[in-house]
Parts: C-alpha cells; structure tokens; sequence
C-alpha cells in the first residue's frame, strides 16, 4: 500500500473510532434522520383534506342539494353547517368552526334550466391563507367539472380544463417531501460533524502532534471525510427505507443512480464543512455557522417547499450556486419520474464542481502551523 | 567521534516571532548537537513554547532560520518529520484511542512496516512499562503514563532529534525519575534533546542549559559552569516569624528595597536572598541592626540563584 494510501486510512480509521466511540454522534446520526421524515413526513402536508364546510342552500332544489353534495363527495370538504341564512357564516369563520363556505343562491337551477350562467358563491377563511388557496382550487376544480358534465353533448365547452397530475396523481406530500429530507438530512448532521471534526483537534492540541508527523493536508482531509461520508450514505438509506415503508415514497428510478447523486452531494458539502472548520479552528463558531449555512440553503434554496422558480432573480441566482437544488431535483428525478443517468447529468455536474472548489479551498488554507 | 557527530543536530540562528503584541521570540540561537541533552529553561510565558514551535516548524519565524540534521524546518518535508519527535506541552494524544491504538495511529503515520512497527512497540512498551496499560484509553492514563505514551508515540519512527516541550508537567515525582532516566538512555544512544523546563532541579540535569526570558536567552552553558561564574553571595534569611504570612510579605518588601539585593525568593519558612558581592558588607551591617526576629546563615549558591539573579538583572 503507498505510503498516501494508509495515512490516510490511518485517518480515516481513527476518525471511525472517534464517531464509533461518542455514542451522542451516533444517536445524533440516525435519530435525526427518522425524527425529522416522521415530522415531515406526518406533520408537514400540503394536502388539504376535510375542510370545514358550511353550506347555505338558498335554493333548496334537488339540483342544488347535488351541487352541494358534489363538493362533500370529493373528502376535501367535510360540511359541518347548513344554516339559512349567509349572514350565519361569518360567525362560523370566526369560531373556526368552518373555514369555507358555499352559498348556493335562490333561481340557482332556474338560471341553469334557462342556460344561462348559474353563479354559486365560494367563501375562504383567507386567515389560512395555505388552506384557503388550496380550497378555492379544489372548488373550482368540482365547479367545472359539474359545468361540463351539464354540457350538452356535441357542443364544446368555452373552457376546457384538464388537470391530470403526473408521477404524484394523489399530489401527497410526502412523495414530494422525502427527496428533500434526504438533503436537509445530510446538511444538517454531516456537515455539522464535519465542521467539528478539524477545530476538535486544533483545539483539543492534537492538531499540533499530528503536524509533527509527515501526514499530508490532503491525506488528513479524505481520511476525515471518508467516515461521515459512509455516515451520510446510511442515513440516505434509512431515509429511504422509512419513506418507501412508511410513507408508500415511489422508487422508480435505479437505487444505485440515487446514492451515486447523494455521494457526489455529501462530497461537497462535507468538504464544505472541513472548510468551516480549517478556518474558524473553534468548534463553538463552526458548529454556528455550518447550522445557518447548510441548513438555511437546504430548506429554502433547494426546491424542497419553496419553489424556486417563483423566486427573485438575486435568490434564484444564490440558488444555482449551491448544491441542495440540483439534488433536490436529482432525487425527484430518479425516484418519482424514474428517469436514468442522462437526465440527472446536467444536476450531477455541479454538485462535482462545488466538491472541486471546497476540496481546492480546504487544501489551500489548511495550514501546517498552529497560529 | 566522527566529524558527522559533531555537526548540529539541532540549530536555530536568529529566530524571531512576534505573537500579537508580544515578541514571543526576539533573536534565539542555539544548537544541540547528537547525544546532548539541552535544556531551555525559563518561567512561565518566556517564550520556551513558541521557540520550541518555531524549532520544529509549526510556527513560521518572523526572522531567522532553524535546522534539523541539516535540513530547514520550514521546508516541511518528510525528511525533516522523519528527523524529527515531537511532544507539546499540552494533552495532544486522542484520549478515546487506547494506548495500543494510539502508537499504532502515529506508526502509520510514520510509515512503519507492521513487522517493524511491533518490534518497536514492544520494546517502548517494556522500556516504559505501559505494556499493562495497552488497552487502556489515554484519557484514563495518569499523568505520568500519559507523558510516557506521548514519548513513546514521538519515538516510534527513532527520529534523530527529540523535542519535548515541558515533559514532566503534571507527573508525580516517581514517573518524573523514570522519565529522566529513559532520556538519559536515549541520549546515551546518539538521540539530540531539546527539552523546556521551568523547573530549575531538571535543568542542573540538562547536558547544557539556555536560560530564557523575555524571548531570548539570558545565558547558555553547563549547569556547573553556571554556577561556577557566579559572582555574587547567597543567603538564606531565616524569620522566627515565619508563621505569620503578614511578617514574612514585610520581610520581603524591606529586602527588595535594598540596592544591593539581587534576587530573593521563598526558601521553606524564609528567604533566599542573591547579594550583589560589592555590596554584602553593608547588607550584611543593614541586617545585623534590621530586625530581631532575623537570622542569616550562608548557602552555597545553586543553578536557580543563577537564573533568578539573570531575570532580575534583565528585567
């Protein structure tokens, strides 16, 4: 074995040891990982089911009622009233008691027999502002599909609206979730125990012997890397393991091509972190800024929730530069289009270059000296 | 003795390294040649560490330049690690390895062939009886046993010089002596020594000693030539009030007032007082009508009387 090779093994074992041995680093590792896909996975949902729905039948029609019961059919809407009078309804928002509310108007059927247009009312509790964009949506949606089934036949209808939801057809959270909790999982831990590892042994004085000793920057930077990066790959695995059992995530892209796009990402961010930690030399400082820096990206800049497509140029650009995004998109890409190799490229490459730039950086200011 | 042996194994010219607004270092030379035991022996915050840093290359001089077997600290290379064993002062092992794991670590580091490798760890095992503790941590080694792990990590590639920063800092005296033996063992075999103490006891057993304060050296030579070019007179000033703190603090103060006082430091329930010689006659009229709860009685001047005298006369 060259003298490179088992340095760095020498590194990378003693590193092992270190993590094996704080049991703290350990629970860390792995619980962090199943705490945040059970509180993402149950707590954190985009659907909205079972609002709360006050109907005001003014009409009192068998037509009527049916437009009513179209909307509690659909298990989005859940109607807890039925009073007569609209004035009703406010008072219901205000004890959230319902969160929605249909005023189907006197002469409802009469304008439809008469063909002309038939005007329902749609009211959101707009305090809600998640629920009620989506509600609205919803309503629209069973409106529409109500005013085309009525549509003689032969006749086109003056809109045609056709929303058919592709890889996600339920569009649950928790499809959309998991690919992004794999990134947020990663930065948070990995990156963390990372930017501790370097500033542990200039402070702790270790640093100082190990200076002393012909072990090379580099070697001492992969043996570093190579135990949290064996870390990083379990909690891909545990995340992905949970999300498919747990949470029915779909798999169907290769399992291989989605440790292949995670690796090149812990690479970097890894490195990134020996980066914190070569410069700071404090694990207090480190810990601070690897927390801010990885976490922040990772939840906002990456695609996970917030689209990024929807964000100002400034920020888009702040986006392009940093990993999270393109493994967001990466994942979503193998496991829920199923796509291959030649579409992920274009995500991979930058990932590649990011982990070239921090490794440049990590050699470059990593200094043989103690002050 | 080859003309090789002779050459420095150890060399520094002109050293120089600020540390924020200190000058840590202002201008050291010195050399340690093969077999040769150095001491560099100074207070606390004389700039021992920092030279010793600057020696070994993790520190880069402001001015100057330092040689190991020849070659410049600076360059880096693996010719001047392999030349060299390092111990810092401070805890610098990794207390969650166990001892066995530790030498191991640093072995690998070092390049040692496994066949190679055990022969040395069992011999540096037997030399300083940590075999018993090889499993142990080295978080759960006294202090003296950690010394001889650390000793036996920079020893383990038989580097040529051995630089050990204050290495019986916290060991208890039995360890202390078997420490000292081990280096006197090692030096008997060839190996260079450069050792910081602030102990003056340890530096009498140096080869050669530099007495440093201020970032530089005061003075360099034998212990016994030290001693033997000191001019001046030691007294022990005996205080039959010794037991009230009170008595011996005014004791000290009315001393230090004395022009040709030179040095004075506490010695069991009295003063040790370094008289400039010129001027021991009027001391000793000064004491004869000072106090009577006084008594003087001569001592023979010893190495520390020869430091203390140095460091008040520098400062």
């Amino acid at each position: 074995m060259s003298p490179f090779l088992r340095r760095t093994r020498a590194m990378a074992l003693k590193e092992f040891r270190h993590m094996a041995r704080d049991p703290q680093v350990v629970l860390l590792a792995l619980a962090m990982p199943l705490v945040l896909i059970l509180v993402f996975g149950y707590g954190v949902s985009f659907d909205v089911e079972h609002v709360p729905l006050a109907v005001v039948d003014q009409d009192r029609t068998a037509e009527s009622r049916a437009f009513a019961r179209a909307f509690s059919a659909a298990g989005t809407f859940d109607v807890v009233a039925t009073p007569d009078d609209p004035r009703a309804v406010e008072p219901l928002f205000r004890q959230s008691l319902a969160r929605a509310a249909l005023i189907i108007p006197e002469g409802f059927t009469r304008a439809r027999a008469r063909g002309e247009a038939a005007t329902a009312q749609m009211l959101v509790d707009g305090s809600d502002n998640a629920t009620a964009t989506i509600a609205l949506g919803y309503g629209d949606a069973i409106g529409l599909t109500l005013a085309q089934a009525e549509l003689p036949r032969g006749l086109s209808a003056p809109l045609e609206a056709r929303v058919r939801t592709m890889f996600n057809p339920s569009l649950r959270s928790a499809v959309f979730i998991v690919p992004g909790l794999i990134v947020l999982v990663l930065v948070i831990v990995s990156v963390m125990l990372t930017a501790l590892t370097v500033a542990r042994e200039y402070e702790q004085g270790s640093m100082e012997q190990l200076f002393s000793t012909p072990v090379g920057r580099l070697e001492i930077i992969l043996g570093k890397l190579a135990p949290y990066f064996l870390l990083g790959l379990v909690q891909v695995l545990l995340v992905l393991v949970v999300g498919v059992t747990l949470f029915d995530v779909p798999l169907r892209g290769s399992v291989g091509l989605i440790f292949l796009a995670a690796s090149i990402f812990l690479l970097g961010e890894l490195t990134y972190g020996l980066v914190i930690s070569i410069i700071t030399r404090s694990q207090m400082v480190a810990a601070q800024i690897a927390a801010i820096s990885t976490f922040l990206p990772a939840l906002i800049l990456s695609d996970f929730i917030f689209p990024i497509d929807n964000m100002p140029p400034p920020l888009r650009f702040v986006s392009s530069l940093l990993p999270p995004r393109y493994l967001v998109h990466a994942l979503r890409s193998i496991m829920l289009r199923g796509n291959g190799l030649e579409t992920i490229v274009s995500d991979l490459l930058p990932m590649a270059g990011f982990f070239a730039v921090m490794l440049l950086i990590a050699t470059r200011r990593f200094r043989r000296t103690v002050a | 003795m080859t003309g090789a042996a002779h050459a420095p194994a150890l060399e520094a010219r002109g050293l120089r390294r600020r540390l924020g607004i200190t000058d840590a270092v202002a201008g050291l030379d010195l050399t340690v040649r093969p077999g040769e035991l150095y001491g560099l022996v100074g207070p606390d915050g004389a700039g021992k560490t920092t030279a010793l840093r600057l020696l070994v290359g993790l520190l880069v001089p402001d001015a100057g330049e330092a040689r190991v077997d020849g070659v410049s600290v600076m360059s880096g290379g693996p010719a001047l690690r392999e030349a060299l064993g390092y111990m810092p002062q401070q805890f610098s092992l990794y207390g969650d390895l166990s001892v066995a794991e530790n030498m191991r670590f640093f072995a690998d580091l070092f390049g040692l062939a496994p066949a190679i490798f055990r022969q040395r760890e069992a011999e540096l095992m037997q030399l300083t009886r940590l075999d018993r503790f090889r499993d142990r941590r080295a978080s759960a080694l006294s202090g003296g046993m950690y010394k001889k792990l650390a000793l036996s990590c920079a020893l383990l590639h038989r580097p040529r010089v051995l630089v050990l920063d204050e290495p019986t800092n916290g060991v208890d005296p039995v360890s202390r002596r078997e420490l000292w033996d081990l280096l006197y063992q090692l030096v008997d075999e060839g190996l260079a020594v450069l050792l910081a103490t602030p102990y003056m006891d340890e530096a009498a057993r140096c080869h050669r000693v530099g007495l440093m304060y201020a970032g530089k050296l005061l003075a360099e030579d034998t212990p016994a030539a030290l001693v033997k070019g000191f001019d001046d007179v030691t007294w022990l000033v005996h205080l039959s009030d010794a037991a009230d703190p009170g008595a011996r603090d005014a004791a000290e103060a009315r001393l230090r007032e004395r022009p040709e006082v030179r040095a004075l430091s506490p010695q069991g329930g009295g003063l040790r007082v370094v008289v400039d010689r010129a001027g021991d006659a009027e001391f000793r009229r000064y004491f004869a009508a000072a106090d009577a709860h006084w008594r003087l009685s001569p001592v023979a001047p010893d190495f520390e009387d020869v430091f203390l005298r140095l460091v008040t006369h520098a400062s």
